[in-house]
């Protein structure tokens, strides 16, 4: 080539036609969705966060959580997230248009997240006639994250019966048509942290060592993992999230997560024990007169956690929960009509 | 041309001319020994910094209770910490070295405003280690390969201007019409990279996207970094060494412009592939997908090129550093692309969308592709900014075994492990820990390949060391990594 005006133009031609296509125009198009709400203008999705929750986003971010987990659910067509119960239908963009930075992640070394919160027991719940073990778990969860649960505790309405662990093979996907219809019928305000929909296996702990019988039947589509263990809260509840992230092993001596110890203190009791304390067993437990508890950053990333739901539905894509599946296995041929153009905020989107 | 007496010499030339040129060329590289040491001195502390970090994450991730539980050794910070390390530090910096070399002794110059490069790659330093102490501190911005917060994002800016308002101008000096296929390449990566890394912060930061754009744009980025910044410097690296080594030119001019601008098109475009079936409108990944397809074009033109300069002359790789690191660099050029390829199709990638696949691809990018290719390149630099040879040739060859043997096994493991742990992970059937449980293994053996590539890492670092304090060997004869035999080093 001789001339150099030529190669700089090709040059700068190329990266500027790569920039406007996949950045200018996308946001253009998908940049400036607002929430949805329905014909009165109540029951808003989604909702701006508390400020726990974006407190707790940025710990998120410093402690690198997202190169583990990821935060979006595919369609059910295509891979099986929905059956692994990770939420009711899959991400959109309007999703996550008040999340900063926005974790998709590209890796799920652990389990995905987008509907982490969703997934919690209702607190009122929680004291479940089994649990005795741990009778302060309610009380420790609200006090815990007190902007999450708490508005979860108001939103969540009555929940569908708990489900026993035999049964939730079978039930699986569509066994909760309650989580994802309720919103609709009934909408609570403070939604985006509210509909609790509480998976089937958040029961398991009702009856210890139930689940176990489960296992090796061959049949758990999507089983919870890791699997309640006797002993510790719920499962998804803030107290079992404190657990699982000072001593990820106490739950499951298989996991690979690092214990994130350094976001709680360890101190001597003084006079009462705090109600915020862990419930640690084992060799996790702190010495006699000890307890744990977390520092602001752990209860503002576990009031992150739990306000990660997207189990809301939105008009462009069809909750699976909404059609009873046949089956233990969702028909694939129901998604069809929603396919993949849905992501946009083009108004002609499939209502179904 | 007969290669059989003497292996490895530049191009033959009347004798005449040749005095003087070579003289000119001597000139020129001595012009260019302080700021292209800086760099590579730089890029080869970061390179061991990043390898230490690199063990870490690599045995914290099949064992997460090593070294307990400190916040800032946390596997989450290292891990960052280790790519923003590798990418900016090692990579860039050694890009950099190796292209201001180039650009000095393309454009027939010698090196002018020194005082400019050598001050960019003070802050660039500078930066970096900023960059790498915030994510450590826990203020890491959560957007993948952007983790430096913005501070030292404008630091790194400022010593970019420097280095590329230098690129610009010495250009703008440079001798004789020709403008070889090489300075193309630099000219695009100097250019390039700026742009990205303006229009990534400016998008991420100043004036944020909404939403999930946010990751558009944080892989829109990190993919043209790798395409149209390393791959650029790389590509530019291997288009100069190859014919360079073997005294041929490059077999067509035709095909390598051909090359270059349809890998600037095409590569550009690829980044969507990262977030295939996640929530963003079809036609967004789709047309990466479709992009991706076709860099088979440059991958092919490329590698087509490469091939038939190389052709008769594979024997050689037998005796030069220089051309075995190289080609081996432009090979994993298309192994690379085309597992970015085969990853990017969707039937595919619903498997291996979140596995170690992603990592694999990674590396097989920025290692066996770039960094053997500038690896390639300091074997050939350094001799001539040093006035030694190498000292140990059976370094040179334990660097290169350990290094491609180490990026082999790595790429395996991650590759095998990726598969099997998407294809679990696609299986409704298993429990999730089930996807974990069978790629832990492969997580092992990349370990071990970690091993491997950080001794040789240690290798060139102390070779490196031994030529900047002047203890290479004095000898006409560059450094061969077998004792030449007459007449079996030839071609036909």
């Amino acid at each position: 080539m001789k001339g150099l005006a030529p190669l700089f133009l090709g040059i700068f031609g190329t990266f500027a036609f790569s920039w406007l296509g996949l950045t200018v125009i996308p946001t253009w198009q998908i940049g400036h969705l607002n929430p949805e709400s329905d014909e009165e203008g109540t029951d808003i999705y989604p909702r701006p966060q508390s400020g726990m929750f974006k407190q707790g986003e940025h710990v998120y971010a410093a402690n690198g959580c997202v190169y583990c987990h990821s935060q979006q659910v595919r369609a059910d067509y295509i891979a099986d997230d929905i059956e692994r119960k990770w939420g009711t239908r899959r991400s959109t963009p309007r999703d996550y248009i008040f999340d900063r930075p926005v974790f998709l992640g590209k890796m799920r070394m652990g389990q995905d997240l987008a509907n982490i919160g969703a997934r919690a027991p209702a607190p009122e719940e929680s004291p479940a006639p089994a649990q005795a073990a741990s009778p302060a778990s309610a009380a420790q969860g609200a006090a815990v994250s007190s902007s999450s649960v708490e508005a979860s505790a108001k939103a969540g309405g009555p929940s569908s019966p708990a489900s026993s662990p035999a049964s939730s093979p079978a039930a699986s996907p569509g066994s909760s048509p309650a989580s994802a219809d309720s919103p609709n019928a009934s909408p609570p305000p403070g939604q985006r942290t509210g509909v609790a929909s509480p998976s089937p296996g958040q029961m398991a702990n009702t009856t210890p060592g139930g689940s176990s019988p489960v296992a090796p039947s061959g049949q758990t589509p999507g089983a919870p993992w890791p699997i309640q263990t006797a002993g510790l809260p719920p499962m998804y509840s803030a107290a079992w999230h404190h657990v699982h992230l000072y001593a990820p092993r106490s739950i499951n001596p298989d996991s690979n997560m690092p214990s994130y110890r350094f976001l709680y203190e360890k101190r001597r009791i003084g006079g009462e024990r705090s109600a915020e304390a862990l419930q640690l067993s084992g060799s996790d437990a702190p010495p006699e007169g000890w307890e744990v508890i977390p520092t602001y950053d752990a209860k503002c990333v576990v009031a992150y956690l739990m306000g990660l739901n997207q189990s809301h539905p939105l008009k462009e894509v069809r909750s699976v929960g909404a059609a009873p599946a046949t089956g233990g296995a969702p028909a694939p041929a129901v998604q069809g009509a929603s396919a993949a153009p849905a992501a946009g905020g083009s108004p002609a989107a499939p209502k179904k | 041309m007969n290669t059989t007496d003497i292996p490895l010499k530049d191009p033959a030339v009347s004798a005449a001319a040749g005095d003087t040129e070579q003289l000119e060329r001597a000139y020129i590289d001595a012009s260019t020994r302080v700021p292209v040491l800086m760099f590579y001195t730089s890029a080869i502390a970061w390179l061991i910094v990043g390898t230490i970090l690199a063990m870490v994450v690599s045995f914290k991730l099949h064992s997460p209770d090593l070294f307990g539980d400190i916040s800032f050794i946390t596997w989450g910070r290292l891990r960052p910490a280790h790519m923003n390390v590798m990418v900016y530090g090692w990579a860039s910096m050694a890009g950099m070295g190796t292209a201001v070399w180039l650009m000095a002794r393309l454009c027939r110059s010698t090196l002018r405003f020194p005082l400019l490069i050598a001050a960019g790659a003070v802050f660039w330093n500078v930066g970096v280690l900023i960059g790498v102490g915030a994510i450590l501190l826990g203020d890491s911005t959560g957007f993948q390969w952007l983790e430096f917060p913005r501070y030292v994002a404008v630091i790194l800016f400022v010593a970019y201007t420097l280095m590329a308002s230098w690129a610009v101008l010495m250009f703008r000096h440079r001798r004789g019409e020709q403008i070889y296929i090489t300075q193309w390449y630099l000219l695009g990566a100097f250019l390039w990279f700026p742009w990205l890394y303006a229009a990534g912060q400016l998008m991420l930061f100043v004036v944020p996207v909404q939403g999930v754009l946010q990751s558009a744009v944080t892989w829109w980025y990190a993919n043209n970094l790798l395409f149209l910044w390393f791959g650029a410097i790389a590509l530019g690296t291997a288009y100069y060494m190859i014919p360079k080594v073997i005294g041929r030119p490059v077999y067509s001019y035709h095909l390598a412009t051909i090359g270059f601008w349809t890998y600037a098109l095409f590569s550009s475009w690829t980044g969507m592939t990262r977030l295939i079936d996640g929530p963003f409108p079809a036609w967004m990944v789709t047309a990466s997908i479709a992009a991706t397809i076709l860099t088979i074009i440059p991958v092919a033109t490329v590698g087509l090129n490469h091939h038939l300069t190389m052709q008769g002359y594979f024997p050689l790789l037998r005796y030069s550093p220089t051309l075995r690191f190289t080609v081996f660099g432009a090979m994993s050029y298309t192994v690379f692309s085309v597992i970015g390829v085969l990853i990017s199709l969707r039937s595919v990638a619903a498997y291996v969308n979140f596995s170690q696949v992603s990592i694999a691809y990674t590396h097989l990018g920025l290692y066996a592709f770039f960094t053997m290719t500038i690896f390639g390149s300091m074997y050939y630099i350094v001799p001539r900014l040093v006035g030694r040879e190498w000292r140990y040739g059976s370094l040179i060859k334990l660097h290169f075994w350990a290094s491609a043997y180490g990026i082999g096994l790595m790429t395996l493991m991650l590759l095998v492990g990726g598969f099997t742990q998407g294809a679990n992970l696609e299986n409704p059937a298993l429990p999730f820990s089930e996807s974990i449980e069978t790629v832990l293994p492969y997580l092992r053996g990349r370990s071990i390949a970690g091993i491997l590539l950080t001794v040789s890492h240690f290798i060139f670092a102390y070779h490196f060391g031994l030529m900047l304090l002047g203890l290479g060997r004095t000898s006409t004869v560059p450094t061969f990594l077998n004792p030449v035999e007459a007449e079996t080093s030839g071609g036909h």
